[in-house]
This record gives structure tokens, C-alpha cells and sequence, in this order.
């Protein structure tokens, strides 16, 4: 059995990639509802950000922070881009049809970044962000900046974008934009803007998450690529709806991932959390709901 | 999409505007019915015979994955095209598939054909168990699930190793020195008998596709497609229906594994990845979910493509973009594939042809 040290400990590094997770998903589950496209390509966008940053720090001479600028923009520009394309033409299509167009992203991003980047030579790459340095005691335990800057953006993202749903202008018509898009546009909102804000801010979500992300796991394309799995359990918990309870799920399943690993017996599956979890969560709140088909599409 | 309520029995690809006449025409068996399938009959046989001798061993390997391939995107295609559940896992039930027949395969003397069927069959039970959860819900969640699943089956995968000729369980000894390679059958044990192996064992997957496809399976599955509330309400038991497609397209992909374990011969956690199940996906999407000709051409952009890119020392990765690119295409403006768009292109472009030959000789008349 693993000592209480190393509980808190893996207790701390899943918390802080909980509440990146949970920025990540806040992020996927305002797109889907503003546009109806569940963005599996967040994962890549992220990657290809923080290998960006990767160069400008070693090649270019920049220092982490313009460099992480750099990332979150390119996450933000490339996502608006594929969105402004690609979001008209699909709009009124399947939700199943707009997820799968995401993934055609994905894998230009990944071949892009295998060419750029070759993986193979044994070379392999590390971000680092500089509060990694300054550490402080909790207990036993230390604690990095980078942990609670995780967390804290994970929380402080959660509650802002609740508000920033509920209280403003642009806020709303989403949630409109949400519930009939049709409607929505005859009212005179304008769709094309208001959906290209959510593009927009989903992109530089998925540019925070893979610097983090980079930093917290490892700096490799296919590795920041599927993590997109661990915030796609969270939002289906949330069956893509509450992103309060996305940022809960999310906390629960860095959680549970993290402790798993001072675990011997399970120490090498722990990555298989979010599938069993979501898993779980799907039959049990299905339980009493016979056939998920609608106009809605879920 | 909309306008094949009635196609479940035929390849939307052969459907024109008098489909339901064509079908009637069949039960006949006048002679045009039976020119499509004789051609194919005969492409086939020209495939299976002349390939071993035109091609030099490096592109017969190619068409043997070519081949193999085609069994996987077929399942899936079942899954796309017919039944409108799109699987992001199916590289991992390739990957199951594959295991299970290289454990069976060390572990006992059986006949290749028994483990190719038993590799199937297992597949097929574990493939359908862990999509259960998905399956009573709509499409969306069937693909999220289904690529977690994919995560975890790679990872699984990676942690007990495929079998190398060792003992226990798994079959995996980690300090053996001497692999021994992978059993094939003792009728095929070179490259070239191999590859007739493959497109025989292809074909018996074909035709136990187009018999479903043909029967009730298949026009449940089309009902579902176009409705799955108005199936419903029509009296299809819709779960059934759609886990009955789950577990063929497991079955045959397991089946599929089976020959990709004996025509790899060694197999490691690297043979396998998660994005493997995406690219799948992609070529499917690209040939053309909707009919078994768009499966093989999917296969044909999977790994013939590869093996020439490779042979030409271009970087796989300009592929993988390409898919990417293919994928948008489809979604946006193709939604049936090459199968479908290349005639088409073509026709316009024939057309073009004509119309800018023809255009001096029109105006000359004109000027007269």
C-alpha cells in the first residue's frame, strides 16, 4: 500500500491536470453548444502550440512567456480559421458529421508536426514553464507554481466562463445561439460573429491547455494529441451540457488517474480512468433513458 | 442520403432512379443481372492470379496488406455507410483480433482457418461488450466512446505485449532471444501463397457482408439510417439491429487481425497505434462508406499508397495530411467518396473537353 506522502503528492499532480482538463473541456462544451461541433482536434491544435513555443525558445531566442503567447494565439487563429471555413459549410449537418470533419484537422496537425519535428533521432523535446523553479511546502508535500496556476486557471476559467454565459451580451446570444440557431439569426443576432467568438476561445483554450499540458506530461505530438481523451470523458459525463460539472468530472479523473500511480497492480493502466469512468457514467445515467434520439441530436 | 429508404438490398452505387425495378429484375436472373457480378468475378480471379507474377515481392506484400485491409474498412464501412454509427476503435479491434490469433497460434496446433475463426469469434464477443454502453445512444457517443476505447485497448496492448512464443497468459517472454515467427498455414507459407490466402479468406468476408447486407440485417440497418425513431416505430428492435452490426463488423475485423498476425509474422505494441483507428476512419470516408467498392478503394489509399510512398522514400506523413485534407473534402463537398466522385469528375470533365472542341467548330457553323 502506498504511504499518505505519496497520496498527497500524486493527490497534487492530479489536481493541477484536472483543472487543465477541465479548462480544456469548459472550452469543448461552449463550442459544441454555441456550434454544434464537438472539437476533437483540440488536442492537436494544443500540441502543434507548444512545440511552436518549443521553437521560438530554442531556435529564436524567446523568452517562455512571449513564446507561450505566441502558442495560445496560433491556438485560438488556427481554430477560428478551421472554423470560419468549415463551420458554415457543415452547419447543418449531423453533430456526428462536424466532430468527424475535426478529425481531418487532427491529422493534417499531426502529419504537419511529424514532418516539422521528426520524432525519431532520440532527441526528445521538454517545455518548461519557469514556475516549475519556485516551489513551496504544503505539510510534507512541495508544490509548484505551475500546479496551482493549473488548478487555479482551471477553477478561475470554469467560473468566469459560467459568468460570462449568464451576465453579458455576447454570453447570451450564445446560450440563444445554443438553443435554436435559427431562431437566434431572424432575432438579428449575428450568428457568424458570435460563433466565431466560441471558435475563437475554444482555440486559445486548447493553446493554454497544451503548454501546460507540454510542461505537466511530455512534450510529444501523439501524447498531447490523445490526452484530448481524458477531457472528452469529462465533458460526455457532462453529456456535454454543464461545464460545472465537466470541471468536477475533470477534477475526478486527473484525480483518480494521478493516485493510481504509486498503485503497483494498476500503476500501468491508470490511463485507462477516463474510458472506464465515462464508461460507468454513461450506463448508470443512461440507466432510465430508453433511446437518446431527438431534433436535438444530444 | 434521403433518397435510398429502399436500398438496403442493393449497393447504392448500382441504384438508379428505377432501383426497385432492378432489384425485381434480379430475382429473374436475366442476363444483364448477372454482368456485374461476372465481371467482378472476373477481376477477382485476375487479382488472386496474376498479381504473385506482375508485381516484384515488395508490392505483392503491399496488395497482401491491400487485401487484408480491405476486410477492416469493409466492417467499417458496414458501421458508416449502412447503419450511420461512426467507430473510432476499429484499429483496436484490429489489434485485438491479432493478438488473440497470435496467441492461438503459439499456444496450439490448431488449422489457420479454425484460428482465424476463433480469432473472430472472441473478437467479436469482446468487440460487442465493451460498445455496449454506447450503443443505445446516438452517434456522437458511440464515436467518443469508441475512440476512449480505442486509447485503451492500445494501452492494454502495450502493457502485456503480443505474444512472442512464450509462456502464461499473455504468451510474452520479455527476455526470449530467439522470436519465433508468427505460424502461417502450411498452404501458404511463402509471400505469394500468402497473398492468395488473403484475398481468398477476403472474399468469403465479402460475401458474408453483401448476405447480410442483402437479407433482413440489412434493410433494418438501412431503416435505421435514414430514422432511427421512425425504425422504431416500425417495429425494428433497433438495439439488436445495431449490435448485430457491431459484431459483424468485430467479427470480420477479428478475422482480419488474424491475417495481419501471419502476414507480419512478429508483432510488437509499436505495430498498433491509437491513430491508426482516425486514418482508418479517414480512407473509409475518402473510398466511400456507402459500397464495398468504396472499401477497397479505401484499403488501396491506406496501404498502397504507403508501400509506394515508401519505396519512393517520401515521408509517410505527407499521407497522413492528405487523409486530413480527404476527410474535409469528403464531409464538405463528397459525401460518397472517391467510388462516386471520380466517375463524376471525369463525365465533367469529358464534357469540358467536348465542349472546348466543339466550340470553334460551332462557331465556324455559326459564321457560315
Amino acid at each position: 500500500m502506498p504511504s499518505t506522502t505519496d497520496l498527497e503528492q500524486f493527490l497534487i499532480t492530479g489536481l493541477s491536470l484536472g483543472g487543465v482538463y477541465a479548462l480544456s473541456g469548459v472550452g469543448m462544451v461552449v463550442l459544441y453548444r454555441a456550434t454544434g461541433v464537438l472539437n476533437l482536434s483540440f488536442g492537436a491544435v494544443g500540441a502543434m502550440g507548444a512545440l511552436i513555443a518549443w521553437q521560438l525558445i530554442n531556435h529564436s531566442g524567446f523568452g517562455f512567456w512571449p513564446a507561450a503567447l505566441v502558442a495560445v494565439l496560433f491556438g485560438g487563429v488556427i481554430t477560428l480559421v478551421y472554423g470560419m471555413v468549415f463551420g458554415p459549410a457543415l452547419a447543418h449537418r449531423d453533430p456526428l458529421v462536424k466532430a468527424t470533419a475535426t478529425l481531418g484537422l487532427t491529422l493534417i496537425l499531426l502529419g504537419v508536426m511529424d514532418l516539422l519535428w521528426p520524432s525519431s533521432g532520440g532527441a526528445s523535446r521538454s517545455l518548461t514553464v519557469p514556475t516549475d523553479a519556485n516551489t513551496f511546502q504544503l505539510g510534507q508535500i512541495s508544490v509548484t507554481y505551475t500546479n496551482v496556476i493549473a488548478l487555479a486557471l482551471g477553477l478561475v476559467i470554469t467560473l468566469a466562463t459560467a459568468a460570462f454565459l449568464r451576465f453579458t451580451k455576447l454570453g447570451t446570444a450564445m446560450r440563444a445561439i445554443a438553443n435554436d440557431r435559427d431562431i437566434t439569426a431572424s432575432l438579428g443576432v449575428p450568428v457568424r460573429r458570435v460563433t466565431a467568438a466560441a471558435w475563437f476561445g475554444c482555440g486559445v483554450l486548447s493553446g493554454i491547455a497544451g503548454v501546460l499540458l507540454a510542461d505537466l506530461v511530455a512534450l510529444d505530438p501523439t501524447t498531447l494529441t490523445f490526452l484530448v481523451i481524458f477531457t472528452l470523458a469529462a465533458t460526455l459525463i457532462a453529456r456535454l451540457r454543464s461545464i460545472v460539472i465537466t470541471f468536477f468530472a475533470a477534477l475526478v479523473i486527473g484525480v483518480v488517474d494521478a493516485e493510481l500511480t504509486p498503485v503497483t497492480s494498476l500503476s500501468n493502466y491508470r490511463d485507462m480512468t477516463p474510458f472506464v469512468l465515462a464508461a460507468i457514467a454513461l450506463l448508470v445515467l443512461n440507466r432510465r433513458r430508453v433511446i437518446t434520439v431527438g431534433r436535438q441530436g444530444v | 442520403m434521403k433518397t435510398e429508404s429502399s436500398a438496403g438490398t442493393v449497393p447504392p452505387s448500382s441504384d438508379g432512379p428505377n432501383g426497385g425495378m432492378a432489384r425485381g429484375s434480379a430475382r429473374r436472373l436475366e442476363p444483364r443481372s448477372l454482368v456485374r457480378p461476372g465481371v467482378i468475378a472476373v477481376l477477382v480471379l485476375c487479382y488472386l492470379l496474376f498479381i504473385p507474377s506482375i508485381f516484384r515481392l515488395y508490392y505483392v506484400d503491399a496488395w497482401t496488406q491491400v487485401t487484408i485491409y480491405s476486410i477492416v474498412t469493409l466492417g467499417l464501412g458496414v458501421l458508416v455507410g449502412r447503419v450511420g454509427m461512426v467507430s473510432l476503435g476499429q484499429g483496436a479491434v484490429l489489434a485485438m483480433g491479432a493478438w488473440v490469433a497470435a496467441r492461438l497460434l503459439f499456444a496450439t496446433g490448431l488449422p489457420f482457418p479454425i484460428v482465424l475463426l476463433a480469432a473472430g469469434l472472441i473478437t467479436m464477443v469482446l468487440g460487442t461488450l465493451v460498445g455496449l454502453p454506447a450503443l443505445r445512444m446516438s452517434g456522437l457517443y458511440l464515436a467518443l466512446i469508441t475512440l476512449m476505447l480505442a486509447g485503451a485497448i492500445t494501452l492494454v496492448l502495450q502493457n502485456i505485449n503480443f505474444p512472442n512464443g512464450g509462456h502464461g497468459f499473455t504468451g510474452y517472454n520479455g527476455a526470449s532471444v530467439h522470436i519465433p515467427p508468427i505460424r502461417r498455414p502450411s498452404i501458404a507459407t511463402t509471400d505469394p501463397a500468402f497473398f492468395r490466402y488473403s484475398v481468398v479468406a477476403a472474399i468469403v468476408m465479402f460475401l458474408l457482408v453483401l448476405v447480410h447486407l442483402r437479407g433482413k440485417p440489412g434493410r433494418a440497418w438501412a431503416a435505421i439510417r435514414q430514422s432511427e425513431s421512425a425504425a422504431l416505430a416500425g417495429g425494428i428492435n433497433t438495439t439488436l439491429y445495431k449490435l448485430w452490426a457491431f459484431a459483424l463488423a468485430s467479427f470480420i475485423t477479428g478475422v482480419a487481425g488474424g491475417l495481419v498476425a501471419g502476414s507480419y509474422r512478429y508483432l510488437n505494441s509499436l505495430t498498433f497505434t491509437t491513430q491508426d483507428s482516425i486514418t482508418l476512419l479517414a480512407v473509409v470516408l475518402m473510398g466511400g462508406a456507402y459500397s464495398m467498392t468504396g472499401a477497397v478503394v479505401a484499403a488501396i489509399l491506406l496501404k498502397f499508397l504507403q508501400a509506394l510512398l515508401n519505396d519512393w522514400g517520401v515521408s509517410p506523413d505527407w499521407l497522413t495530411i492528405l487523409f486530413g485534407i480527404g476527410v474535409l473534402q469528403v464531409l464538405t463537398t463528397a459525401p460518397r467518396g472517391i467510388v462516386e466522385q471520380m466517375p463524376k469528375d471525369l463525365a465533367r470533365l469529358w464534357r469540358l473537353l467536348r465542349r472546348l472542341g466543339g466550340r470553334p467548330a460551332a462557331a465556324r457553323e455559326q459564321a457560315q
